[in-house]
């Protein structure tokens, strides 16, 4: 057999992985119906918490296309739960950015896995684009589906093109941070139990 | 009765709910085409005998739709309104799309569903994946039961204690048990000849019937016509 492909162990890793990460999102997704500003704070928390599973699966790739291929399901169940086809090749983009990151450390270099760690979560950036490419009727259309004003103005005012760059960035940065968190807490439980 | 369907009907449904649920309606007809796409997948499911769900979800999206029309409006304010305003979006916008994948997700078997995304000239690998990922969610919610019970009988609850080891205590045991039910599924996978390099062949014979096509063009009318009615008058 040859090594080099992905055999059917690697993609029932990846599905394992991929329904763990939605369900930290939709976990994440829920606080965020409380008050808009915590939709903003997804960039710190889904890549926080989201590292665990993450750092989990980064010990077990070790074949181009993992990661890739993850971001490819990410971005059906994104569309399929209803967060628009807008943000889908952003999401695929970041996936196949990260793993070519992590494919050039051989998926052993841990500085290249912090960085791709950083690149992948810019798909949580993606779920905002539909809110700052059509903020206008996104925003009218809110309102007239029973949102409130109140909650709208504080959405508009804490995602639009001005802090998107911002959230990228804070995205990133909180990537590579929950990866060095994510990968102790690896070490602390897995690597001793010898699991890894 | 029961009426069972194509997986490729089902993706299909699924596929065209997630569209209409993104596109926001905003007029009664709108509204209407909307709320009978959601009941399609409830009779489904009562169809199937799967009661308690159907009840369920009924219940949960009658009570969020009878809210929003009624009792909420763009002036209320205040915490309680905002949680209940929160809790009535969440479910109105995302909740078609969930009872479709909820549906589509307990009634297929999964060798139908390989066997259709055979059908469809999906590649193996997107497949599987998906195959995997649709079968873990109630294995994940199983696991996270024992495991909350378990933390329940040492004392470990929520609101005692911070945050962090809350996160960490139900998290860790859960990839474990995670990591381990992916090793036995690979087990079992390679018996079933995943990943060989044959072209597998399948026990069920997959084939489209009248209620598949019946179903198929009522939800691209309701589709053409909600995108008409938003988007051309």
């Amino acid at each position: 057999m040859n090594s080099s492909k992905l055999q059917a162990k690697d993609f029932i890793t990846i599905g394992i992985f991929t329904a763990l990460l939605i369900v930290v999102e939709f976990l994440c997704g829920m606080l965020g119906y409380i008050h808009p500003y915590i939709v903003a704070s997804y960039v710190i928390l889904i890549p926080i918490v989201g590292s665990i599973p993450m750092m989990l699966f980064y010990t077990k790739v070790e074949k181009f296309g993992m990661i890739s291929i993850m971001s490819v399901l990410l971005a059906i169940i994104m569309f399929v739960l209803g967060m628009g086809y807008l943000g889908a090749p952003l999401i695929i983009a970041a996936g196949v950015a990260a793993d070519l990151i992590a494919r050039s450390g051989k998926y052993k270099s841990f500085k290249k896995t912090i960085l791709s760690h950083g690149v992948f979560c810019l798909w949580i950036c993606a779920n905002y684009f539909p809110v700052i490419v059509t903020a206008d009727s996104y925003r009218e259309d809110l309102i007239k589906e029973g949102y409130s004003t109140e909650y709208c103005d504080n959405l508009f005012r804490a995602i639009n093109s001005k802090t998107i760059s911002v959230l990228l960035i804070l995205c990133f940065v909180f990537g590579c941070i929950g990866a060095v968190i994510g990968k102790k807490v690896v070490k602390k439980h897995f690597e001793k139990a010898g699991i890894v | 009765m029961r009426i069972t369907l194509d997986p490729r009907t089902k993706l299909f449904m699924v596929l065209i709910v997630s569209m209409v649920v993104l596109m926001p309606a905003t007029t009664p007809l709108l509204w209407g085409i909307r709320i009978c796409m959601t009941m399609i997948p409830i009779l489904l499911l009562l169809s199937e005998k799967r009661y308690a769900s159907a009840i369920r979800f009924l219940i949960f999206y009658g009570v969020a739709l009878i809210l929003t029309f009624f009792f909420l409006s763009k002036e209320s304010q205040g915490i309680l309104s905002a949680i209940l305003i929160g809790y009535c979006g969440i479910v109105v916008q995302f909740m078609p799309g969930i009872i479709t994948a909820w549906y589509c997700v307990r009634t297929t078997k999964i060798g139908e569903f390989m066997s259709a995304m055979q059908k469809m000239h999906i590649p193996d690998g997107i497949a599987i994946s998906l195959a995997v990922v649709m079968r873990f969610f109630p294995t994940i919610k199983e696991e996270y039961g024992s495991i909350r019970d378990a933390m329940k009988m040492r004392g470990i609850m929520f609101g005692g204690g911070n945050a962090l080891r809350m996160v960490e205590f139900r998290m860790i045991p859960l990839l474990f048990s995670c990591v381990n039910i992916g090793d036995e599924l690979s087990a079992a996978a390679i018996t079933r000849g995943l990943g060989g390099k044959v072209r597998r062949t399948s026990v069920v014979e997959l084939k489209l019937h009248a209620q598949d096509v019946i179903l198929m063009m009522l939800f691209t009318a309701a589709l053409l016509v909600f995108v008409f009615f938003k988007y051309f008058r």
